[in-house]
């Protein structure tokens, strides 16, 4: 057995030889984390807006719902929609399982509750005096609204960078729903999980490095966000 | 003349309690109100009515003769008319500039007009060269201005004042009272709120006065019918 240096030397020279596989799981977890993070952020901050501002009788249990819908594992919204995209389910037909597409499916569906949970609180902690000050200075409703958004920026981009961090990372998502195919569905994520469990840690290690510099910067660019 | 504003039977409630209960309310065109009242007697609430913030659950307002619907489109409008400085003005993240600008920039103002008209409103609060400014870095006493200066640069045919001279340096308050006695010659109708007599006083105009959420009754002369 290869000692822990030695994987460590196999796992850098994988990564700056510019392994295919490597870069292959990469350039997919980062595309579709990508796309779904887009998805979710266009459906989550107008939802966490409506949300947010809104009276209505049951907000707190649509809030304690969202809290519940962050917390769910990964491999049970994988299994869920696997339910609705496999041969047996209503969209069966539309073949989407083991694609990509399919995992951003599932990895929107991960990233929304987180996105319009951000986007609450960014609210919530914004002044009340913004959209009033807005409609006094002459502007329309979605105005106001736009004015608010632009006052809460920072915290939207905390929810953006919150669900891309959450997506990015998961794994139950993109092994349920894209079934880890080699060059085609295979994240990082997968990779790890696949590669380990054959034996091939330098491979495993060289992902879980690419990774962890991926998390160091979500966590910088965070940072940096809740600074400002 | 045509009443800038005419208030009929006019009740706003918060909850269930009632805010503010006005039988009839006149304010004419080009004229200065004084809003008095002790703390809780409506004054906020009325002048929410009056820059169509806030609706009253019961009663009818004209405004220039016209009575008010509530509706979307026609109350945008109406605000482009009337402006609101609270007592706590909110300034928007970023430059003294883009607040100035703000209602100029939704009115379709831009380049060179826009800038001018800035400036012209920085400086009639004394704040002429304050344009790149961060607004966090004000005191107290500037984001008035500043908040005045951009209620300013929108010629609003009503201007509302809530306790305009608040917690202000002497400067700041000298500025804002010079500014609100100048506003009626310019065809202005303001309504300023405040409980500092003094200034009510030097003020002059009509006064409107509050108690208990109602509009108390007062010598003919004044502005109430």
């Amino acid at each position: 057995m290869n000692s822990f240096g030695e994987i460590l030397r196999t796992a850098f020279s994988l990564i700056l030889s510019g392994d295919r596989d490597v870069f292959e799981a990469v350039w997919t977890s980062i595309s579709v984390a990508s796309c779904s993070t887009i998805f979710a952020t266009l459906m989550g901050v107008p939802i966490g807006l409506l949300v947010g501002l809104s009276q209505f009788s049951l907000k707190r249990v649509a809030i304690t719902l969202l809290n519940t819908l962050t917390a769910v594992p990964t491999v049970v919204i994988g299994l869920v929609i696997y339910g609705f995209i496999s041969r047996q389910g209503p969209f069966g037909g539309m073949e989407l399982l083991f694609t990509t597409k399919a995992i951003i499916i599932g990895e929107t569906v991960l990233a929304v509750p987180i996105v319009i949970g951000y986007t609450l609180s960014a609210v919530k902690g914004a002044d009340v005096r913004v959209i009033p000050t807005a409609l006094t200075l002459g502007a329309s409703r979605v105005q106001g609204l736009v004015q608010l958004t632009r006052e809460v920026r920072f915290g939207i981009m905390a929810a953006v960078i919150a669900g891309f961090s959450r997506v990015i990372s998961e794994v139950g998502v993109a092994m349920m729903l894209g079934g880890n195919v080699r060059g085609f569905t295979r994240t990082m994520t997968t990779a790890i999980a696949l590669e380990t469990s054959k034996g091939e840690f330098a491979f495993g290690i060289a992902l879980g490095i690419i990774l962890m510099a991926v998390a160091l910067v979500i966590n910088f660019a965070l940072n940096l966000v809740q600074k400002s | 003349m045509t009443p800038r504003y005419r208030l009929t039977g006019v009740t706003k409630y918060y909850g269930d309690k009632i805010a503010l209960e006005l039988e009839s309310l006149t304010i004419l065109p080009g004229r200065i109100y004084v809003l008095t009242g002790d703390n809780g007697s409506g004054k906020s609430t009325l002048l929410s009515i009056l820059a169509f913030l806030s609706r009253p659950e019961r009663g009818e307002i004209e405004f220039d003769g016209k009575l008010v619907e509530w509706k979307n489109a026609e109350l945008q409008l109406l605000r482009r008319q009337v402006t609101l400085l609270h007592q706590s003005p909110y300034l928007f993240t970023g430059t003294v500039f883009g607040n100035v600008a703000y209602g100029l920039k939704l009115r379709g103002q831009k380049d060179e007009a826009l800038k001018q008209r800035v400036a012209e409103a920085l400086a009639l609060v004394r704040l002429a060269g304050f344009e790149t400014r961060n607004v966090r870095q004000l005191s107290g006493g500037e984001a008035r201005r500043v908040a005045l200066a951009r209620a300013l640069a929108l010629q609003p045919v009503v201007l509302l004042f809530d306790e305009p001279l608040a917690n202000l340096d002497q400067i700041s308050a000298e500025v804002v009272d010079e500014i609100i006695t100048t506003l009626p010659s310019q065809g202005t109708t303001v309504v300023v709120a405040t409980h500092d007599p003094q200034q009510a006083g030097r003020l002059g105009g009509d006064t409107i006065r509050l108690a208990d959420n109602k509009l108390d009754r007062l010598p003919t002369g004044h502005c109430m019918e």
